[in-house]
């Protein structure tokens, strides 16, 4: 069945350097669409520009980014971005920020309502839309980005390390939560995170990144049966597998 | 804890009084050396405290000695003051948005702003007197100038410092640049604009006192330096407590302005 | 590097641009008779600067005068800075000070500085102690203001590591408040040069025998368009200096703290 999927990002060749200091050094690979992809390596291996260069947020160096086919283009792909760090915008209403991208998409009113409040469920903010984002907890912030990002059912949804902040039952609820979205929708997810075990229970399959400059060390298949069991032998052993390709020392 | 608690607040209660102390203290030393007991200051160097409110009052009904009672007075500054403030605003904060986001024309007109701007306000006065007459027109044009610096400044700043991520959001939505200004830049400078607004407010204030008393014919400027000549500081000190309250309640009303736009508090 | 050096350039080459096209648009606007009767062109201003470092305006050549009012605002400003810094560091630090001072200080501090022109003239005199006076009132404001929240927002945790390490009162003032404040004392010291500037510009306007706010107002006075805009280009040029030196200072001042943004 994985076979018969098409390709829904091509990444080719992709170079960036900031000046002389090569970040990433041509990176090739190919994600199927609905994919759940994992990203993970080494600290300060450069993931954060990795995502930036694939939406070509950062004007990339070398290569060539393809969706569908077609060179990225982020006014004609539906793309949502998780940042790592908070990015609500201060002086819109949790509301407004979760509508945020359905605002710029230009989705008629009654229907954007519908997805918020939806998205406002699901997150646990449906109880704070009128606050601010700086009246509210770091959890909830990062909550709002969430909650923006899937609003506008993205066929792309890019994740940076999402969770990182989040507390450990809050985490797993999300992750959850997460997995059930991305099956219903069919979205094609790239996950970055350092932590292993949440690679290893989200992704159909697992990038491993090297030091920098960065390229592509190894691709592992997940195939886990879910819902995954982070006590089982085969969830250790797999878990163990990725933490030895991490290594770098 | 209790124990504790109470301590603190045993200790603010004893700042407070403190407060009072000062401010009380303060006025009766200012009434002992004019109008109290040891009374050696001369009327027609520093007032007491009491003759100064009696002035102040009385000022409000009293035309004499300059032809015209105080709110005349005050209105003529605040008119002119606002005039040109709201105009410097218009002009001023517009233009630093658009030298924020436009980095090739910024280029060019920063550094015509730049050598303008240690210019006061104040240094332009002759010069639109010499144009203009000393109507109200120069006036205007002066506190504009004098606005127009920090709100300029301020907005350009702010939008500077929009947040890469916020950027992104955006981009990432597909937003176009217009949208990314207008939804994104825009509205994360607020704390900038206003913080320039408060700034220009401040010196458009000054700087209308200081016009006022090289050419009017009225206004607050104008009444304290013509009671100068005429050795009456009880009302230039009046004047200068109508031109500080005056001051303080415009400020009051960009405080109002802050709460509405930024309703979740600054950022 | 390189692209720093080359964009710099760039930025040289912008503004020369834009100064040679304003004073290109003035002196075209000049060679209209009708303009030229109330505004004379870029050139003959920069003439009659020139001319005026040899032929006297009044009794003093222009370098006299610029040197008359730099010393006003000199003695003003370094007074402000002091007492500034003085009252503004204690202000903020021992809260019985602050109880007893800030609403002395509230209570004054909305008066803006060109309102006590007259007073201080009344109390001091024409001479050269009612422009110090001016310019002092003018920086002290701002530099008390800042100092105090420089005091005020010290890092705690640093506050409470020094008293850890058996800090005592006057050691934590003198080594950890004052270089903690540096950043917020330079922050007002900048406000107080532009706002020490306009001051000493502004008693001169209203009251003087000399000095540049002087050379505006007699060319008002004597219907000279040059003259006044010769005085404004002093007064913009010795602003820009003062700015720029005091930035050096900051620069000077917060080297551990510009690294660490």
């Amino acid at each position: 069945m994985t076979e018969q999927r098409k390709v829904k990002i091509r990444v080719d060749h992709l170079t960036k350097k900031f000046g002389d200091l090569t970040v990433l050094d041509d990176v090739s690979f190919d994600v199927k669409e609905g994919e759940f992809l994992c990203i993970v390596g080494p600290t300060g291996c450069g993931k954060t520009t990795f995502l930036n260069s694939v939406t070509k947020l950062y004007d990339i160096t070398a290569g060539q980014i393809l969706v569908n086919d077609e060179e990225v283009d982020l006014k004609k792909h539906n793309i949502s971005y998780i940042f790592q760090e908070f990015s609500a915008m201060p002086w819109l209403t949790i509301e407004q920020n979760v509508g945020f991208g359905l605002d710029i998409k230009k989705v008629p009113k009654d229907r954007k309502k519908e997805l918020v409040d939806e998205m406002l469920e699901i997150v646990g903010l449906a109880d704070f839309r009128n606050f601010y984002p700086q009246q509210v907890s770091t959890s909830m912030n990062q909550r709002i980005g969430i909650a923006r990002a899937f609003a506008t059912k993205p066929e792309i949804l890019l994740m940076d390390e999402p969770y990182g902040q989040l507390d450990i039952d809050l985490r797993f609820k999300l992750e959850d939560e997460l997995i059930k979205l991305w099956k219903k929708t069919g979205t094609t997810v790239l996950f970055i995170t350092h932590n292993v075990e949440e690679a290893v229970y989200l992704s159909e399959h697992i990038m491993v990144l090297t030091n920098k400059p960065c390229h592509v060390k190894t691709v592992i298949e997940n195939t886990l049966p879910r819902p995954r069991d982070v006590m089982s032998l085969e969830f250790v052993k797999m878990r163990d597998h990725v933490t030895e390709m991490i290594k770098w020392w | 804890m209790t124990a504790k608690k109470a301590r603190g607040k045993k200790k603010k209660h004893s700042y407070i009084w403190l407060s009072v102390l000062s401010v009380v203290l303060f006025f009766f030393v200012w009434w002992l050396f004019t109008e109290g007991s040891l009374g050696t200051i001369k009327e027609n160097v520093l007032p007491g405290p009491i003759k100064v409110f009696q002035t102040l009052i009385d000022k409000f009904s009293n035309k004499n000695p300059d032809g015209a009672t105080m709110q005349v007075h005050l209105w003529a500054s605040l008119k002119v003051t606002l005039t040109g403030y709201v105009i410097g605003c218009l002009v001023g904060i517009p233009l630093g948005i658009l030298m924020g986001w436009y980095e090739k024309a910024d280029m060019f007109v920063n550094p015509i702003f730049d050598f303008i701007r240690p210019i006061p306000g104040i240094a332009w006065t002759p010069l639109f007197i010499l144009l203009f007459g000393i109507g109200m027109l120069p006036k205007v044009i002066v506190i504009a100038l004098a606005t127009f610096g920090p709100a300029l400044v301020n907005a350009y700043t702010g939008i500077r410092q929009t947040k890469e991520v916020h950027i992104w959001v955006g981009q990432t939505f597909g937003a176009s640049k217009g949208e990314i200004l207008r939804k994104i830049a825009i509205p994360s400078s607020i704390p900038f604009i206003l913080t320039g607004m408060r700034v220009g407010l401040g010196v458009a204030w000054s700087t209308i006192i200081g016009a006022e008393m090289l050419a009017a014919t009225a206004g607050l400027g104008y009444l304290i330096n013509l009671c100068r000549g005429i050795y009456r500081p009880d009302i230039i000190i009046a004047s200068m407590i109508c031109v500080g309250v005056i001051g303080a309640a415009l400020g009051l009303v960009l405080t109002f302005l802050e709460r509405q736009l930024m309703k979740g508090g600054r950022w | 590097m390189l692209e720093r050096k080359a964009k710099m350039w760039q930025k040289i080459a912008a503004a020369a641009v834009s100064f040679a096209l304003l004073i290109l648009i003035w002196q075209l606007a000049a060679m209209n008779p009708q303009f030229s009767q109330v505004m004379p062109g870029p050139f003959a201003v920069l003439q009659k600067f020139f001319v005026s470092f040899v032929e006297p305006i009044g009794k003093n050549v222009m370098l006299q005068h610029m040197l008359i009012t730099l010393s006003r605002w000199a003695a003003g400003f370094i007074a402000a800075t002091i007492l500034g810094i003085a009252l503004g560091l204690t202000m903020g630090w021992y809260r019985g000070f602050e109880a007893f001072m800030r609403p002395l200080f509230e209570l004054v501090r909305p008066i803006p500085t060109l309102a006590w022109i007259p007073l201080v003239i009344l109390w001091c005199g024409i001479g050269e102690l009612a422009k110090y006076v001016l310019v002092f009132i003018g920086a002290f404001m701002s530099i008390v203001q800042n100092a105090y929240h420089g005091a005020k927002s010290v890092d705690r945790t640093i506050v409470n590591a020094a008293r850890m390490l058996g800090c005592n009162d006057r050691q934590m003032f003198f080594t950890i408040v004052i270089p903690a404040s540096v950043p917020a004392i330079s922050a007002g010291l900048q406000i107080g040069v532009a706002s020490a500037w306009s001051s000493v510009v502004a008693a001169e306007l209203v009251r003087s025998s000399s000095g540049v706010g002087w050379i505006v107002v007699t060319g008002q006075q004597n219907n000279n368009m040059t003259q006044i805009l010769v005085g404004i280009l002093v007064i913009a040029v010795i602003g820009l200096l003062l700015a720029l030196l005091i930035r050096r200072v900051e620069d000077v001042l917060c080297r551990w703290n510009k690294r660490g943004r």
